[in-house]
Order: structure tokens, then sequence, then C-alpha cells
């Protein structure tokens, strides 16, 4: 466990301080800063629930937006038609696309490669259909939910949320065996298994963790927003941006996807509030992603190794993660 | 009874031209082994094209097609050294790069495209707009008939040139297997070069009958990339009977659940299919494909 001496290293002293300064916040900003605030910690779970799967795991996804838009629904249909509290709800979601993953992921992690992404955009298309055509859900009419008036409220679930998943990526995936399990079964399936890892087991877990945080922080976005549609939750610009975050940022690393939402949401924003609502938002999307990929394929994190000669390497010591001598 | 082969035939027309898309799209994954998700794009270029050509010369959108089908394979040989420059970065996943980066093209693309000409959609007219032919009391859309019989020939064009053809059997050799067809003297990036243009090429030029058929908006992309997986995946990735089996199956499958079933059930029903065919024949179902 914890220590002394690991508490008092500067990376444990900044993430505390950050903490604090993150749960002072909604006191500090104005209401139009905190929903900001709030949407990134939304977007900072999202990728890191997408890193475990297609960083850690090298399964790239472009469907993973079915499972956010899944929780959204579930969490809306349980406290529209059940009445149930909120939280209530989103425990229940979360149990349930769990669980749904599951099911879902046994079949669909048979296939690997551009196989599995054309698999899980297939499936998350399907589940949008479903949700058009089907009464329960409101098909094209959207699905309304109580409304809850209270900016702070969701500041702090997602925030927690948010916290949630980056320390369930620390502790599970970037200092545990399991993470180390699951970084081989990424670079080399066949000889994972050799060696007697069970990589179906594996594989599922990783799948149904991830779909787990994305429906989770499906549910708290549909009480937040308080009016969801198929196209707004289920649609596949959900997945996209995700899966741009963790590129932009920094695909298999634990503070990859963190940079990349807060400059990808902040710079969506901001474009949102300069121009509208305006399709050349894709414009930039497509841009970033093509020119990420083509000059700076580990993302905006390699920048400071890029720059190493000019910062002495300091930078880049303090955001890379731990390195660690067992391989 | 009537309706009954109305639906048959409407499906098989639409099916015929699913399958030069197919085709194309197989060999380029079988060369390049990438699976490009801008599929959807290029058929929208292609329509797009077409139709401010023949807004500004008033020349026919059917005369039109070997121009676009030559310009586009020019723009996808000028285009192919960016890609080739993707799968070639040293990254520990370089395949799953490509394909994102395909993803981030098609976003583009189709950004631009919703930017510059607005939601709206357009009416490409043809020559063979509005004709039918009476076939045993089946009214058959003259546009559709063309469009599916000009595919064929351009398949069987396609198909004699990668089988009869010194170029299409060193194609065929780099698709089985790069590294030995590079042993044997065959210029790899040669060839990913000529297969993509003629890849972009053919799909261009479906675009613009797909165009004619249905109509002309930035959006249609999206749609048409689903069907073009649909094809290639059920036909399984480089089979060519497999392609022209799985043609015929989408356009049957989306005619008659439209007509049976109502529209809204059309994509359910194909990506349903889709993922049960990737869950559980991934080679295609035929059984033919890589």
């Amino acid at each position: 466990m914890l220590k002394m001496k690991q508490l008092t290293q500067p990376r444990v002293i900044i993430f505390i301080l950050s903490l604090i300064v993150l749960c002072t916040l909604p006191w500090v900003v104005s209401s139009f800063i905190l929903r900001i605030a709030t949407g990134i910690m939304m977007w900072i779970g999202l990728a890191l629930s997408w890193n475990m799967l297609g960083g850690y795991m090298g399964y790239i996804s472009f469907g993973h937006g079915a499972s956010f838009g899944v929780g959204a629904y579930i969490t809306g249909l349980l406290m529209m038609l059940l009445h149930l509290p909120f939280f209530v709800a989103l425990i229940i979601s979360g149990v349930i696309t769990y669980i749904f993953a599951m099911i879902v992921g046994y079949p669909t992690l048979r296939l690997s490669g551009s196989y599995f992404a054309i698999g899980t955009w297939a499936f998350a298309e399907m589940m949008r259909q479903l949700v058009l055509v089907l009464d329960t859900t409101g098909g094209p009419e959207g699905l309304r939910l109580p409304p809850m008036l209270n900016d702070n409220f969701f500041y702090f679930v997602m925030f927690g949320l948010a916290l949630l998943v980056f320390l369930t990526a620390y502790f599970f995936f970037e200092n545990s065996d399991f993470g180390l399990k699951v970084k081989a079964v990424r670079e080399e399936e066949v000889a994972a298994r050799t060696l007697g890892l069970n990589t179906t087991w594996i594989k599922n877990q990783v799948f149904a963790l991830s779909s787990m945080f994305a429906g989770i922080i499906g549910g708290a976005f549909a009480y937040w927003i308080t009016y969801i549609h198929p196209d707004s939750v289920l649609g596949p610009l959900i997945a996209d941006q995700m899966v741009i975050m963790v590129l932009l940022g920094g695909i298999g690393t634990l503070f990859g996807p963190v940079i990349g939402a807060i400059v990808l949401y902040v710079g969506n924003q901001y474009m949102l509030a300069a121009w509208g609502q305006s399709s050349a938002y894709l414009i930039i999307l497509g841009l970033a992603i093509c020119l990420v990929i083509l000059f700076l394929p580990e993302g905006l994190l390699s920048l400071p190794r890029v720059f190493k000669s000019t910062t002495k390497g300091a930078f880049a010591r303090l955001f890379s993660p731990p390195r660690k001598t067992r391989i | 009874m009537g309706l009954f082969m109305q639906t048959l035939i409407n499906g098989i027309l639409i099916g015929g031209i699913f399958i030069t898309i197919a085709v194309g799209f197989s060999i380029s994954y079988g060369v390049m082994h990438i699976v490009d998700f801008a599929v959807g794009e290029w058929i929208m270029l292609g329509a797009f094209t077409a139709f401010w050509l023949n807004m500004y010369t008033n020349v026919d959108p059917l005369l039109l097609i070997p121009f676009i089908a030559l310009f586009f394979a020019l723009i996808g040989y000028l285009f192919q050294p960016v890609i080739q420059k993707v799968v070639n970065i040293k990254h520990r996943s370089a395949a799953m790069m490509a394909l994102a980066f395909t993803f981030g093209l098609s976003t583009l693309i189709r950004g631009s495209a919703l930017t510059l000409w607005g939601f709206n959609n357009r009416n490409l007219i043809t020559v063979l707009s509005e004709k039918n032919v009476d076939l045993f009391g089946i009214t058959v859309p003259a546009i559709r008939a063309g469009a599916t019989v000009f595919s064929i020939l351009v398949t069987a064009a396609f198909a004699y040139f990668l089988y009869r053809t010194k170029t299409g059997i060193t194609i065929r050799a780099a698709a089985e297997n790069k590294t030995v067809a590079g042993l044997m003297g065959i210029d790899g990036h040669r060839i990913s070069r000529l297969v993509y243009s003629i890849y972009v090429g053919l799909t261009a030029m479906s675009g613009v009958f797909i165009g004619s058929i249905f109509s002309v908006f930035p959006d249609m992309g999206l749609r048409y990339t689903a069907f073009a997986f649909f094809v290639v995946v059920a036909g399984g990735m480089g089979s060519f009977s497999g392609a022209i089996v799985a043609g015929l199956m989408l356009g049957l499958i989306s005619s008659f659940v439209s007509v049976y079933m109502g529209g809204a059930y059309v994509f359910l029903i194909l990506f349903f299919i889709l993922y049960l065919i990737l869950v559980f024949f991934p080679k295609g179902i035929l059984g033919k494909g890589w």
C-alpha cells in the first residue's frame, strides 16, 4: 500500500494539490466556466475509458459510443418509468452495461484489428437504429428526464466519475499485474496465450470494464442534459471524439487522454462560442486526426520528448508514467 | 405477386452498383491492408463533381463518367503517398493508425462538404431519368437498369484486367503476399499506388450512378460507407464472387425490408446482419475472403 515516502513524491503532491483546487472550483469560477469544467471532466472520463480498450489492449473500437448511449438510456428509463432516485439508477445502469458488454464482448472480441473496428461500429449503429424504432425509448422523439438545475451537483458527479476512471486506469492498468497482462495481449496475443494467460477472460474484463465506465458517465450526462435523443447520445460523433481525444493526447498513456480531452473540448466550446453550431467543427476534427497521425503519432504527450534537448527532459519526466524495470 | 417481383427486380438493380464499389474496395484492402472509412465520401465527391460539372457545362452526367473516373483516379494516385506514409510510421499499431487516419479523412471531407454546400438535397438529372422500361408488367427505371449494366461491364473489365494481364497478376501477387512479391521484383509501392488510384476512380464513378438514382447530399457518405462495408465484409475481403453475391444480397435485403417492414428498419436489419456475419463468418458468406 501507500507509504509515507511515496506520499511525499512531487507527483503525488501535485496530484493532491490539483484535487484541492478542483474541489474548490465551483465557488471560484462563474457558472459558464463551471459547465465547461463539467464537460471536460466527462470527456476525460470517456477518453480514459476508451483508452483502456484501445490504448492498453490495442483493440480500436469505433462503437464505444454505444455503451455511453445505452447507459444514458437505461438511467433515463429507470428514472422515468420506475421513478428510481438518480444514484440508484446510475448504479443499476452501470451493472446492466457491464453485463451487456460481457454478452456483446464475448462474440465481438473474437474479431481483431480492422474487423473489430468494423464490428463495433456496426454494433453501435445497430443500437442507434434500434433505439430509433423502439416505443419505450421514445424513438426519434427522444427521452425527457426530470429536470435538476444544480450545476455544482453535476460538477461533483462528473468530477467523481472522472477521478474514479483515472484511479482505475492508474491502479489497474498502469501499476498492476493485470495491466501487464492487458499489455501482453496488445503486444502479441498468441504469445500471451502460450504463456498461460486466459486472454479471452482478460479481453472480456477490459471490454466490460471500459464499457461500464462509459455507461455510468452516459447516465450522468443524461441527467445533466435532461433530454436525450438517439442522435445526441448514440450518434457516431461521441465515439469519434473519444478516439480523437486519445490519439491527440497520446494513445496508451495515462495523461494522454486527459490532455487530449481538455484540448479538444475547450477548442470545441470555443468554436461553439465564436461561430455557433457549425459543421466547420467536423473539418477541424478531421484535420486534427490526420495531422496528429501524420506528424505526431504518439500524441501531444510526446511533444516534451521531441523538444527534450531544450527542456533537459524535466517536463518529460514529470508527465510520463513511472518506468518499471519489471517487464 | 406484382409487388414481390417489383421489389425483387429493384433489389437486384440496386445491388448491381455496389458490386463495383466492393470489388475496388476489397482489392485495395488486399494490397494496402487498410480498411478505408472514407469510401462513402469518395462516392459523395464523385456525385457532387458530376452535379457541379453538369450545372456549369450542361453535359449529361452519364457522359461525364469517364472524365470523373479518370479525375478521381488521378486524385487517388496523388494522394496515396500520404496514406503510405501513415502505414510506414514506426508505431506499434501502424495499421490501426491508418484506419484512424482514413476515419479522420472521412470526417474532414464530410465536414468540408457540409460547410461548403449545406444540408440540401440535390438531384442529378440524366438523359435516362424519368424513363421506364416495361418488362412483363414490371416497371424498371431506365437509369437503374443502365447503371447495373454499366457496373457489371466495368466489373467484368476489371476482372479481366486482374486475371489476364501482367499488371493484374502482379497486383494479385502483391495482395497475396507483399514480401514474397517484393522478392520477385514487384514494386510494392507502385502497385499500392496503382490499386488505390483504381479504387478511388471506380468508387467516384459509382457515385455518379448513386447520385442520379437517389439524390446528392453532403451527408450521403455515411450511408454508403455502411453499404460498402456490408458488401465487402459479407462477401469476404478480396473475393470477387463473394462481392457479387453480397452486393445482390444487400440490394435484396434493403429493398424487401423497406417495402414489407418500413424504411426505418432497413439499417437496423442491415447492421444486425453485418454484425452476425462478422462474428460468425469472418471470411464472408462464401468463405473465400482473406
